[in-house]
């Protein structure tokens, strides 16, 4: 008894001081942020954190926790682009050790079960946390800028979409799932360490959080782009960054919602499984419903970059894009045409000739946009008369290249032909590896060193180690997608813990690849530590956020 | 037309007219080996060689026609067309064949059909491209093609 009642003291007491501890904070926060919001109330200001952005000075900064608190569009923004890049080090991570597991045909480091585990969260982690998380980062952050936002009114909705998005993508990494991000039933229906991982309902339950928060930013998205823009700005005169972003958000919401049904009808399965499986099952209805959402993503994940892309070039070749109205037009067809070719992820799942020459037909199609896009890039680059090869723009060339490359190999399985040996082989991977680290990967970074002196208040990254940075990127991303690609002509297969003894030389290749990728990120994190302890020398201002060209300083 | 827009029509024309002679060419390949697309119940030719196969985790079962199982290896005759009838017990599998362009889902509750020929003699490579579980990677064998 007198144990009990020592313990019963000590716990009200430590209860006691941590009451008086929150009060106390809950009280300085309170009072002031009321201060703020009635000095913000004065002026005329609905949102106090864009209040105390514009009047003080207080510009939301990388690395500083105070945009955690602040909702106003920039804040958001830099709250993506923490996030997005926390997530990119851990998938990085994971897809590193995979490689390392696969140097001998058998595996090494890992038992099959976890090299799963690792594989299934890379992609999943690496999608909807790092691609679309950038795209969401850079959008608010440059929006605003881009649109001459006066009145920033969407701040408490854009906090509820992050978080939702935030809070999904750390429970998907703690359900430990080994169901692909495909989550194809049978498979993820079986809560096993075999299969598709025991505690895989969380996975489903965290995807489910991150597609609420996606539909919610995506909304808000296009609300500041229609609604909240300066009356001066026409819709012609959008940049076509904004351009891009509004298809991506239009995409997102035609697509995700069959796959948030299609997720909520999984979970019944757990319980009672009477959709996919059972006696009344149709298997492949969760991979239709999958692929009508999985397809469109993969292009939700390089449209925004796109849209970067044609941003950033004019900065250092001092003339206007090509062509405005085809980049326009290239980004909108890209838009359409991409949902028609989902089925091509299920040519030889046994629907039948027909589904074959419709898809097949329809990914050849979708080629025009995209080389549209391409060919204003490379006459944009061509019709200067001096390209500054800066880092941000090695980034961009690299990105067209590995677009190109990708591009290619991606046709080429609309052949079906061809898709009869390469599917489901390291030919796909290769395929949008490329693509990922070129396009993905490569511009967020371009744009992360674009935006660096201002989210930094003013400081420079050592232009030396940015370039280091670029080239360990670039060249190990053609070597490990390079191998890939050529070890899954001859039908090297993907997603394996182990491989036959006749494919080795294409791993070790690739983990060659994958170790310089993973050292190149070393000199990017370095960067950004030696850079944050030097104080801060130029005057805030950022070409990338200004609607036309300037000169900028590397 | 300013010649600015004039280069971008005769770019994007070529491209047009690469790809629809891509996709013509896909059309008409796809009607030429319409019977090695992988199509559920789909027709099995008169005296073809039938193999039953069932794919679970984690490897391949193959009937042969008079019915004997061998396990992750089987053997056909060479210029003889070959079926496949190909079904899951358990989750979804993929069977291919790289060097024979061959490439079919095991799912459960369907009933795959793809015929080909081989038409030399020789042991080739096949292994499960759809990821299926903890062993996945060790769903492959070689399929022995062997003179009548």
């Amino acid at each position: 008894m007198d144990t009990y009642y020592a313990f019963m003291v000590d716990l009200s007491v430590v209860l006691a001081i941590v009451f008086v501890i929150i009060f106390l904070a809950v009280y300085y926060i309170y009072s002031r942020k009321s201060e703020i919001v009635n000095a913000a109330d004065k002026v005329g200001y609905e949102n106090p954190s864009q209040f105390m952005r514009d009047t003080l000075s207080n510009r939301p900064r990388f690395l500083s926790l105070s945009v955690f608190l602040n909702d106003d569009a920039k804040s958001i923004g830099i709250r993506y682009l923490m996030a997005s890049i926390f997530f990119f080090f851990i998938a990085g991570t994971f897809g590193l050790t995979m490689r390392l597991n696969l140097t001998v045909p058998n595996p090494t480091l890992l038992s099959a079960e976890e090299y799963n585990v690792l594989m299934s969260e890379h992609a999943t982690i690496m999608i909807y946390m790092w691609a679309l998380g950038a795209a969401f980062a850079f959008a608010y952050y440059l929006l605003p800028s881009h649109l001459r936002v006066t009145r920033d009114s969407r701040g408490l909705y854009s906090s509820v979409g992050f978080w939702l998005w935030f809070v999904g993508g750390l429970l998907v990494l703690y359900s430990r799932t080994s169901a692909r991000w495909y989550l194809y039933p049978p498979l993820s229906l079986q809560l096993t360490a075999s299969g598709g991982g025991v505690y895989n309902w969380i996975d489903v339950i965290g995807l489910e959080s991150v597609f609420f928060g996606i539909m919610i930013t995506s909304l808000n998205v296009i609300m500041i782009i229609w609604k909240d823009r300066n009356p001066e700005i026409k819709w012609s005169g959008l940049t076509l960054f904004t351009w891009a972003i509004l298809f991506t958000a239009i995409m997102i919401i035609a697509s995700a919602p069959p796959i948030m049904v299609g997720l909520a009808m999984l979970f019944y399965d757990f319980f009672n499984p009477i959709f996919f499986t059972g006696a009344s099952h149709e298997v492949l209805l969760f991979a239709i419903l999958f692929w009508f959402w999985g397809h469109p993503i993969v292009y939700v994940a390089v449209i925004p970059y796109f849209g970067l892309m044609y941003e950033i070039i004019p900065k250092f070749t001092g003339k206007p894009i090509y062509s405005y109205s085809s980049g326009v037009i290239g980004l909108a067809l890209l838009l359409v045409l991409s949902e028609f070719v989902w089925g091509h992820h299920l040519l030889n799942s046994g629907l039948g000739v027909g589904w074959v020459l419709f898809f097949s037909t329809a990914s050849f199609a979708v080629v025009i946009p995209s080389a549209i896009t391409v060919f204003n890039y490379v006459a944009s680059l061509w019709e200067a008369e001096k390209v500054r090869l800066t880092t941000p723009m090695l980034f961009v060339i690299n990105g067209v290249v590995d677009f190109i490359i990708g591009g290619i190999t991606g046709v080429m399985q609309s052949n079906q032909g061809i898709n009869q040996i390469v599917h489901g082989t390291y030919f796909v991977t290769g395929h949008f590896h490329f693509i990922f680290m070129g396009i993905t990967t490569g511009i967020s970074f371009a744009a992360f060193y674009m935006l660096f002196p201002t989210i930094s208040n003013g400081r420079t990254y050592n232009v030396l180690l940015a370039r280091i940075h670029f080239y360990l990127t670039a060249v190990g991303s053609l070597i490990m997608a390079g191998a890939w690609t050529l070890g899954g002509l001859i039908g090297m297969p993907r997603a394996v813990a182990g491989y036959a003894s006749q494919f080795q030389f294409y791993q070790d290749v690739s983990i060659l690849g994958g170790i310089i990728i993973g050292i190149g990120q070393l000199f990017f994190l370095y960067n950004i530590a030696i850079s944050w302890t030097k104080e801060p020398s130029l005057k805030v201002g950022n070409a990338l956020e200004e609607i036309n060209p300037l000169e900028v300083s590397e | 037309m300013n010649p600015k827009t004039q280069k971008e029509f005769i770019f994007i024309g070529v491209v047009l007219a690469i790809l629809v002679g891509s996709a013509v060419l896909n059309v008409l390949l796809v009607s030429d080996i319409s019977d090695s697309v992988a199509q559920n119940d789909g027709a099995v030719p008169a005296g073809a060689y039938v193999v039953h196969v069932v794919g679970h985790q984690w490897s391949w079962d193959f009937y042969s026609p008079n019915g004997s199982l061998t396990v992750n290896t089987f053997t056909v005759p060479v210029n003889t067309q070959v079926a496949l009838i190909v079904n899951s017990s358990d989750v979804i599998h993929d069977l291919a064949i790289p060097e024979l362009g061959i490439q079919v889902y095991a799912v459960p509750g369907m009933n795959n059909t793809v015929v080909f020929e081989a038409t030399h003699t020789g042991s080739f490579y096949f292994d499960c491209v759809e990821y299926c579980g903890e062993l996945h990677y060790e769903m492959r064998g070689t399929l022995q093609v062997v003179s009548q």
